[in-house]
C-alpha cells in the first residue's frame, strides 16, 4: 500500500508503459492518472515512470493480441474515471489467464472493460448518425461534436471512407481537438496548432437546413406521437448540434 | 411549385411506410459520394419516436389506383405533386453530404400504369448512381404488375427492394384495394428472390402490411408472415397499425391506431426469425390473438411452465433462448462463460443480463432466486403483468423495433 499517484503523459503508449512498469515491479497502485487531469494535493505523492526507448505497444500486442489491445484502447478513449486502474487489473489478469481472459466475466475488471468498450462503440455508432455537417463558403463541410468519449478518430475515418472527395473539419468541442480532411489525408490537430478559424456559411446552407427541418417535421405521424421514445433513442445531450432539434431545445 | 412545398407533400404521403432501415449492404465507395454501413445507421428520430435513416419520399402522389385506406387514392381531393429526377438527386446528395441521411427511400403512386411508374423510378435511381456517383443506400419500391425486366433493371441499382403486401389476406385486398392482386404481388417478390445476389438488392427485400383495417386475426397475420419469409427469403415484414385517414363505409372507425397490437406482432416476428419459434407454438385455433398483457414469449413460457425452471449452467442454446429476458446475445455470453466458471445470479447481473423477467424461469447452479413455493403460474403472471403495466404506460419499448434490424 502506498499513496503514490502514478502519472503518465496523455497517450495510450505512455499509459501502457506505466502499466508495464507497475506489473513488472509487482507494484499495486492505488491511483493512476494522466498528467493533464491531475490536480496536486497534500496527501499523495505524484510519481512519473521514467521513459525509455522501449515500445510498450509492440510488446503488449505481441503478448496479448489484437482483440485485447483493441478493447484496451477503447477503455483508454473512454471518459471512465477509473479507467487506468481497470486496465491495470485487466492486464494483471490477462497475464494469469492469457487465453480465457475475455470469458471471465465474473471478474470485475474484465466485465468493466467489456462494458466500457461496448459503450464507446455505441456512442461512436450513434454519432455516425447524429453528427451534422454545415457547408461553408468554399464548399468544405464543418461539424462540431460534444461526446462523452474521445471518438473523434473513429468518426473522422468513417467520413473519410464515406466521402473521400469532400473537404471536412470535425471539431471536438470538449477536448479541443480538430480532424481535418483535404480529400487526401486526415490530420488531427490540437487547439494551439490551429489558427482561429472563421467560417461563413455557403449560400445554400440555410435553405438546405430549412428543407431538412421541413422533412423532419413532416415525416412524423401525429397520431403516433411519442416524445419519450424519441428521447430514449436520441438523448438530449446530443441535441445541441442537431439542426432539427434546435427550436425544440 | 416550390421545392419546399413538393417536399412537404411528398414526404407527408410517404410517412405511412414503416420501414426506414438502412442495414444489410456494405456497398463500397468508388470515388464518389457515400457507402453502405452493414449495421445501418439512424440519423435522427422523429417526434413519433421512429428512426429516420433515409430520405423517405414519393416520386409522386398522383395515383390511378383507388385503395380505400390510402391518403393518395384517386378519389381523394388532395394536392398532388411530382418530383423531377434531378430534384430527387439533388435533395439526396445535399442531405447526404450534411450527414442528415443514410440514403434514399423512393416510393411512388402509380402514374399511368405500373410499367411507366417503374421506368420513372429507374430513371431517377440510375441518374443518382451514374451521374451523381452516389453509392449510399437506396431502398426502392418495386411496383407489382410491372414487367420482370423492369424489376431486374431496378434491382441492380438499389440496395433493397420492397413490395407491399398491403393487407394480410386476399379477401382484404379485394375489399379495400381492388386494383391489387396478391398473385401479382407475390410474382414480383419471386422475381426479386430469383435474381438476388451481391449486386442485385444486396440488402434483400422486405414488405409491409396494414394491421387492423380488415378482420384478420393475429394467427392469420403471423401465418402469412411466416409463409412470406419462407417462400421469398424476406429480410423483414413490417406491420403498420392502421391509421384512419379516409372515411369509407368499408373501413373500420378507429380513434387510435392499434399500436399495442402492432408491438405484439413485431415481438412475435422476432421470435420467428431469431428464436426458432413456429407460429403454431405461439398461437393456435383456440388462441387466435396475442395476450395484450404479456409479450408472446412470456405467454408461451407461462403456458409451458413444466419446461421451467431451466438450469443456466446446463441448458442448451435453444433452451436458453426460451427464457423470457434472455436473447441471442445473452445466451451466447452464458455459454462462453460457463465453460470457465459456474454461473451464479450475481455473475448474471455482472454480465449485464437483465434478471427482471428471467429470474422466475431459471436456476443458477441449482438455486432459485427466491423460495421455490412461488414458482407458480399465477404468481409469476401477476408479477410480470405489473411490470408490463409500467411499460405500456411509458410506451418506452413500443417503437424500438423500428430501429435498425
Amino acid at each position: 500500500m502506498n499513496n503514490f499517484v502514478y502519472l503518465y503523459e496523455d497517450s495510450f503508449e505512455e499509459l501502457l508503459y506505466t502499466l508495464y512498469y507497475l506489473i513488472q515491479n509487482k507494484i499495486r497502485p492505488m491511483n493512476i492518472q494522466s498528467e493533464s487531469t491531475y490536480v496536486a494535493n497534500l496527501f499523495d505523492s505524484p510519481f512519473k515512470v521514467k521513459q525509455t526507448n522501449f515500445s510498450s505497444y509492440d510488446y503488449f500486442i505481441k503478448r496479448f493480441g489484437k482483440e485485447i489491445m483493441g478493447l484496451a484502447r477503447d477503455v483508454y478513449l473512454s471518459s471512465h474515471e477509473k479507467k487506468e486502474l481497470i486496465l491495470y487489473y485487466f492486464f494483471v489478469n490477462a497475464c494469469k489467464y492469457p487465453d480465457t481472459i475475455l470469458q471471465r466475466r465474473n471478474l470485475k475488471c474484465v466485465n468493466a472493460v467489456l462494458n466500457i468498450s461496448h459503450y464507446v462503440h455505441r456512442e461512436t455508432h450513434k454519432m455516425k448518425g447524429f453528427l451534422r455537417f454545415q457547408e461553408m463558403k468554399n464548399g468544405f463541410l464543418y461539424a462540431k461534436i460534444e461526446t462523452e468519449n474521445f471518438i473523434l478518430f473513429a468518426l473522422a475515418y468513417h467520413f473519410k471512407k464515406r466521402m473521400p472527395m469532400e473537404n471536412f473539419v470535425i471539431q471536438d468541442m470538449k477536448r479541443g481537438v480538430y480532424a481535418f480532411y483535404d480529400t487526401k489525408n486526415l490530420y488531427f490537430l490540437n487547439e494551439d496548432q490551429v489558427k482561429e478559424l472563421s467560417f461563413d456559411f455557403s449560400e445554400q446552407e440555410m435553405y438546405m437546413e430549412e428543407l431538412w427541418k421541413t422533412f423532419f417535421h413532416t415525416i412524423a405521424i401525429p397520431e403516433r406521437e411519442n416524445r419519450k421514445c424519441q428521447r430514449n433513442f436520441m438523448p438530449k445531450k446530443y441535441w445541441k448540434y442537431l439542426i432539427e432539434m434546435e427550436e425544440i431545445s | 411549385m416550390e421545392l419546399k412545398e413538393k417536399l412537404t407533400i411528398l414526404a407527408d404521403s410517404a410517412k405511412y411506410d414503416a420501414s426506414c432501415s438502412s442495414s444489410g449492404s456494405d456497398r463500397k465507395n468508388e470515388s464518389g459520394l457515400g457507402n453502405g454501413a452493414i449495421s445501418g445507421i439512424c440519423h435522427s428520430f422523429s417526434n413519433d419516436g421512429r428512426c429516420i435513416s433515409l430520405l423517405k419520399i414519393l416520386m409522386t402522389n398522383c395515383c390511378v389506383f383507388d385503395c380505400k385506406y390510402c391518403v393518395n387514392r384517386k378519389s381523394n381531393h388532395v394536392k398532388r405533386a411530382i418530383f423531377t429526377p434531378e430534384e430527387i438527386c439533388e435533395l439526396t446528395i445535399s442531405f447526404y453530404r450534411r450527414n442528415y441521411i443514410e440514403g434514399l427511400f423512393l416510393s411512388s403512386g402509380i402514374l399511368r400504369n405500373p410499367d411507366y411508374t417503374m421506368e420513372k423510378l429507374i430513371e431517377t435511381v440510375s441518374l443518382l448512381r451514374h451521374k451523381y456517383h452516389f453509392s449510399g443506400y437506396i431502398h426502392a419500391k418495386a411496383i407489382p404488375g410491372a414487367s420482370d425486366c423492369l424489376v431486374k433493371k431496378l434491382g441492380v441499382l438499389v440496395d433493397r427492394l420492397s413490395i407491399n403486401t398491403e393487407l394480410p389476406s386476399e379477401s382484404g385486398l379485394k375489399l379495400l384495394a381492388p386494383n391489387k392482386q396478391s398473385k401479382k404481388i407475390e410474382h414480383t417478390m419471386s422475381v426479386v428472390k430469383q435474381n438476388r445476389s451481391r449486386v442485385f438488392t444486396p440488402a434483400g427485400q422486405s414488405t409491409q402490411m396494414i394491421i387492423g383495417a380488415t378482420k384478420e386475426t393475429d394467427y392469420n397475420i403471423m401465418s402469412k408472415s411466416s409463409d412470406l419469409y419462407q417462400r421469398y427469403d424476406l429480410k423483414r415484414v413490417f406491420y403498420s397499425a392502421y391509421i384512419s385517414v379516409n372515411k369509407d363505409k368499408l373501413l373500420p372507425t378507429l380513434e387510435l391506431p392499434p399500436l399495442k397490437r402492432e408491438h405484439r406482432l413485431y415481438q412475435a416476428d422476432f421470435l420467428l426469425r431469431f428464436y426458432h419459434y413456429q407460429v403454431d407454438d405461439l398461437l393456435d385455433r383456440e388462441h387466435q390473438n396475442f395476450n395484450v398483457l404479456v409479450d408472446p414469449k412470456v405467454d408461451w413460457a407461462l403456458r409451458h411452465l413444466n419446461e421451467f425452471p431451466k438450469e443456466i449452467n446446463q441448458a442448451s442454446y435453444y433452451d436458453l433462448l426460451k427464457v423470457p429476458g434472455i436473447g441471442p446475445t445473452s445466451a451466447k455470453k452464458i455459454i462462453e462463460s460457463r465453460k470457465i466458471f459456474t454461473i451464479t445470479f450475481q455473475d448474471l447481473k455482472k454480465m449485464g443480463i437483465s434478471l427482471k423477467r428471467a429470474k422466475y424461469f431459471i436456476l443458477c447452479n441449482g438455486v432459485y432466486f427466491a423460495s421455490k413455493d412461488i414458482f407458480q403460474k399465477d404468481f409469476i403472471e401477476k408479477n410480470l403483468v405489473l411490470e408490463g403495466r409500467e411499460l405500456t404506460s411509458t410506451q418506452g419499448r413500443q417503437l424500438s423495433l423500428f430501429g435498425n434490424e
